[in-house]
């Protein structure tokens, strides 16, 4: 009998030591996995029982806010809807995005680089605090943007060109942050992407806007002077094709620095040539097209700018005939860029050919109050030379005084920009404008894009370049 | 050491621990310690000091592990119920303190185990009773039916079942081992006893297919099963009865299946829970959630996230069926090992109980108690884990209960009278043996 009885001890104790496997194996092995599944809806739980880190603009106002209902903290937006593209959305159902999603773990204070507060918080079991998040966003600025926007599609973005701080990025079409989860079905499905980061994933064709690169790299290599003098015919006949001008305009004799500032086509269709495709994409590579600009975003919010075949972004020694060099030179062809590349090209000429490290996190203060990561502006790359970016400037000033982009000009402020109008062969436009200001010393650049117009660029996008760059000089303090 | 001093030495050593961890708790919860936290963890010790008295005068030759086991596990429950549900806390206190004086009355009443050996028809009609009451007068909860609702309690009477059956069938098996292990015909070459004594086998069968289609609940039947099958099996060391039980209740558990809508949904909940993951497979979903949140040692007694912020536990049931899956998130996967090891060194100190038990009665109640023990135990961990299909089962002395703690404080005193019985007799002075003979 005692047989039978140790027997059956065994039996009990095989059972017990499958249980200690099964448990070794659900929490050691697969507790990532299990944390991981969709069903599994623990962490946004969890997370929701910790007041979020408020998202405050650069003067201190709160964007995003965190309100207590039912012991869950929910997002709200005293300034309505400010940069919801950018800034992004919290939501149980819907998860994260933009801002929202990147600084998520300073947010809700599980940062690792919060402080001994945060890791004493933890050990006694207390709720971690969410750090807040300062942006380098102006509202009053954004505002402004917004304003410019509405009723149309379009991206507007502004730099600090010395810094490479974001000082506003708006969207439009836009959507309310605070009514995301009611909206979403209508969102997601609205033909005009209201969901979409315009300035950081939208790729347009840059049109004319996108001579400045060229003329930078033609200026850079020596190719031409701001007085090498061209002849234009209205056309430029190249490798079996040809490059006219916007509305068949003929110009006759001009020089290089009035080609910029009426944006003849032919002009910099022979200096792209003179360029080569080699020459010509370099200098893109050196604006920074052809790779992810590095502000901080989640997968995908972010897009790189450069050439764009059926299958994505091309690599940069992609085969390029001489028409096709010519067509790119003028901004057409499959060169397509985000309106955060382009607001980098103004920059890039505004700061002496330094493009500055975008960025738009000026300062992350812990719920203890302690600075944990403030904005350190960093050097990305180096466009052209100093002499080089000089005589752009003078060039781009041209435009705004003399050519076409007069509609910019300001009361007491110098403007230089370039105006860009694409073409898109469905009867509407896509109006263009980079600029930056004060010429002399500049304190923003900016790149705006209308969608859908019947208007140039120096109709349409010129004009409310201006309303920004004037409201943003007249802020007490920018980024 | 005495025996007695042992089991003190460890009571106080589990005193310690359980007064940490509802400390934890508590400070975790109201940020600070008062006299009425203190109070209640003073009335804690003080049952199982008590306890531990009365074995030092009733049975001081008993075994001296099986009391701290109990009460560490008790403080556990108790603590892991508190931080869940603190009404329920106090509850579950006054059921401990019933199960207390159950524990009392069953020593000073029983005194010697011996003496349940000639009432064991009226034991095995009282567990039979109860298991047709249950299915009689029975509540569905959850889908179960295992719980009668009266005189303003919910009893669960297959707790004392349990417990009824085990003495009967330690008590017939006994007798009637020689019968049941002589083969008087062969069928296809496999020896087999006289038909008339696979009538109980039967019977047994019978009611385990009854409580899988009535009760609608796979554990209590393969529990009940099981305990049939090993006692057969210890009491005559026969395998043929084991492949015989197991045969007929793999195809009981076919039918029940097939035929009864809620154990198929449990099946079918077990091979795959995920496309149920909104429906019948939460339950069982969240449960893993919360055990694979646990990590390696948890964040403390008090500080998982076992309640949403409305207080409604993340995992239903939680306090009861489920009470591991809390302990397992609370304490981690160092702590819940420690707490499965608890449990087999109760099973093992049974099991040792009854081997070194002299006479066969006691060695088959010891055993059939430490089995039945050790098997629920397995049925409800092995469910929450996804080891085996989920039943609604309690977890001895953690879950919240009042049926499951009384009826197994009961087992311990039962475990207790027969290790007492057995040190006596084996090594006992003549003034013990006397006393003990006394008492038959």
């Amino acid at each position: 009998m005692n047989r039978a009885i140790s027997r059956i001890f065994i039996v009990g104790v095989i059972l017990f030591v499958a249980l200690l496997v099964n448990l070794t194996w659900i929490m050691a092995g697969r507790a990532q996995w299990f944390a991981d599944r969709p069903e599994n809806k623990r962490g946004i739980a969890k997370e929701m029982r910790i007041k979020r880190g408020d998202i405050l603009g650069f003067d201190g106002s709160t964007i995003a806010g965190s309100v207590r209902r039912s012991g869950y903290y929910y997002r709200d937006y005293p300034q309505g809807t400010l940069a919801p593209q950018l800034v992004g959305y919290d939501s149980v159902r819907y998860g994260r995005s933009g801002i929202e999603d990147e600084l998520n773990d300073q947010l809700t204070g599980q940062s690792t680089d919060l402080g001994v507060q945060s890791w004493i918080d933890r050990l006694l079991g207390r709720k971690p605090k969410g750090a807040s998040v300062q942006l380098t966003l102006v509202p009053a600025v954004q505002k402004e943007a917004q304003k410019a926007l509405a009723g149309q599609k379009g991206a507007i973005v502004m730099l600090d060109p010395k810094t490479g701080a974001l000082i506003a990025s708006a969207s439009a079409p836009t959507y309310d942050p605070a009514n995301l989860e009611d909206d979403w079905a209508r969102l997601s499905n609205d033909p005009g992407a209201p969901l979409l980061d315009r300035p950081t994933q939208g790729l347009y064709p840059p049109g004319s806007a996108f001579k400045v690169v060229t003329a930078t790299s033609g200026l850079d290599y020596g190719k031409v002077t701001p007085d090498t003098k061209f002849i234009d015919t209205g056309t430029y006949v190249v490798f079996g094709g040809k490059v006219t001008n916007y509305g068949g305009a003929v110009f006759g004799p001009n020089d290089f620095t009035t080609a910029l500032t009426y944006s003849i086509n032919t002009t910099f269709a022979k200096v792209g040539n003179l360029l080569g495709r080699k020459r010509l994409v370099s200098s893109m590579q050196r604006f920074g097209f052809y790779q992810t600009p590095p502000l901080p975003l989640p997968q995908g919010g972010i897009v790189p700018s450069g050439r764009y075949g059926k299958t994505g972004l091309l690599s940069p020694d992609d085969f390029m005939d001489p028409l096709a060099v010519a067509w790119a030179a003028c901004g057409q062809e499959q060169v397509l860029s985000t309106p955060l590349q382009m607001a980098l090209v103004a920059a890039g000429v505004a700061n002496g050919g330094r493009v500055m490290k975008p960025y738009y996190t000026q300062q992350i203060v812990a719920a203890s109050g302690g600075v944990v990561q403030k904005a350190q502006p960093q050097q990305w790359l180096v466009a052209m030379k100093a002499a080089t970016a000089a005589q752009l400037n003078t060039m781009m000033q041209r435009v705004v005084n003399a050519g076409t982009g007069t509609a910019a000009a300001l009361e007491g402020i110098q403007v230089a920009g370039k105006t860009g109008t694409a073409e898109r062969g469905d009867g509407t436009n896509l109006a263009w404008f980079i600029a930056f200001a004060p010429a002399e010393d500049p304190q923003v650049a900016i790149a705006v894009v209308i969608e859908d117009t019947q208007s140039t660029g120096g109709e349409a996008a010129a004009p409310i370049a201006a309303a920004v760059i004037k409201t943003a000089l007249a802020q007490p303090s920018l980024p | 050491m005495s025996r007695r001093n042992v089991e003190l030495l460890f009571l106080v050593i589990a005193g310690a621990v359980s007064t940490m961890a509802y400390v934890s708790v508590y400070a975790g919860r109201f940020r600070e310690i008062n006299r009425v936290s203190i109070i209640y963890g003073l009335v804690f010790v003080g049952i199982f000091f008590l306890l531990h008295l009365l074995v030092r005068f009733a049975l001081p030759q008993a075994d001296p592990f099986l009391l701290p086991i109990t009460a560490l596990l008790a403080a556990i429950g108790l603590t892991e119920i508190f931080r869940i549900r603190p009404a329920l806390a106090l509850t579950q206190g006054q059921w401990l303190l019933v199960g207390a004086g159950l524990f009392v009355l069953t020593v000073l009443f029983v005194r010697d185990h011996m003496k349940l050996d000639r009432y064991r028809y009226i034991m095995g009609a009282i567990g039979l009773a109860l298991l047709v009451a249950t299915i009689v007068l029975g509540t569905t909860v959850n889908g179960s039916k295992l719980w009668i609702h009266a005189f303003g309690f919910s009893i669960q009477p297959s707790e004392f079942a349990k417990l009824a059956i085990v003495i009967f069938l330690a008590g017939y098996l006994d007798d009637k081992k020689v019968l049941l292990s002589v083969p008087t015909h062969h069928v296809l070459g496999v020896p087999l006893p006289a038909a008339k004594y696979f009538g109980p086998l039967l019977v047994m069968w019978a009611l385990s297919l009854a409580m899988l289609i009535f009760m609608k609940d796979f554990g209590m039947a393969l529990l009940f099963m099981s305990i049939f099958v090993a006692l057969m099996y210890m009491a005559t060391t026969r395998i043929v009865y084991v492949v015989l039980g197991g045969g007929l209740f793999a195809a009981a558990a076919a039918i029940a299946v097939a035929v009864v809508p809620h154990v198929h949904d449990r099946f079918t909940t077990w091979l795959d829970p995920w496309p149920h993951a909104a429906t019948s497979g939460y339950q069982l979903l969240q449960s893993l959630f919360t055990i694979a949140d646990g990590g390696i040692v948890g964040a403390g007694f008090g500080r998982g996230f076992l309640l949403y912020a409305n207080r409604q536990p993340v995992v239903p049931d939680l306090q009861t069926d489920f009470i591991f899956s809390a302990v397992a998130n609370e304490i981690g996967l160092l702590g819940a090992a420690a707490v499965i090891l608890l449990f087999v060194l109760f099973m093992w100190r049974g099991f040792r109980i009854a081997v070194w038990a002299p006479d066969g009665f006691s060695k088959l109640l010891a055993a059939g108690l430490a089995f039945a023990f050790g098997l629920q135990t397995f049925i409800i961990i092995g469910g929450v884990t996804r080891l085996i299909p989920l039943t609604g089962i309690t977890l001895p002395f953690v879950s919240y209960g009042g049926s499951s703690i009384t009826a197994n404080l009961v087992l311990v005193a039962l475990l207790l009278m027969v290790s007492h019985r057995t040190n006596v007799v084996r090594e006992g002075t003549d003034l013990e043996r006397r006393r003990l003979a006394a008492r038959g």
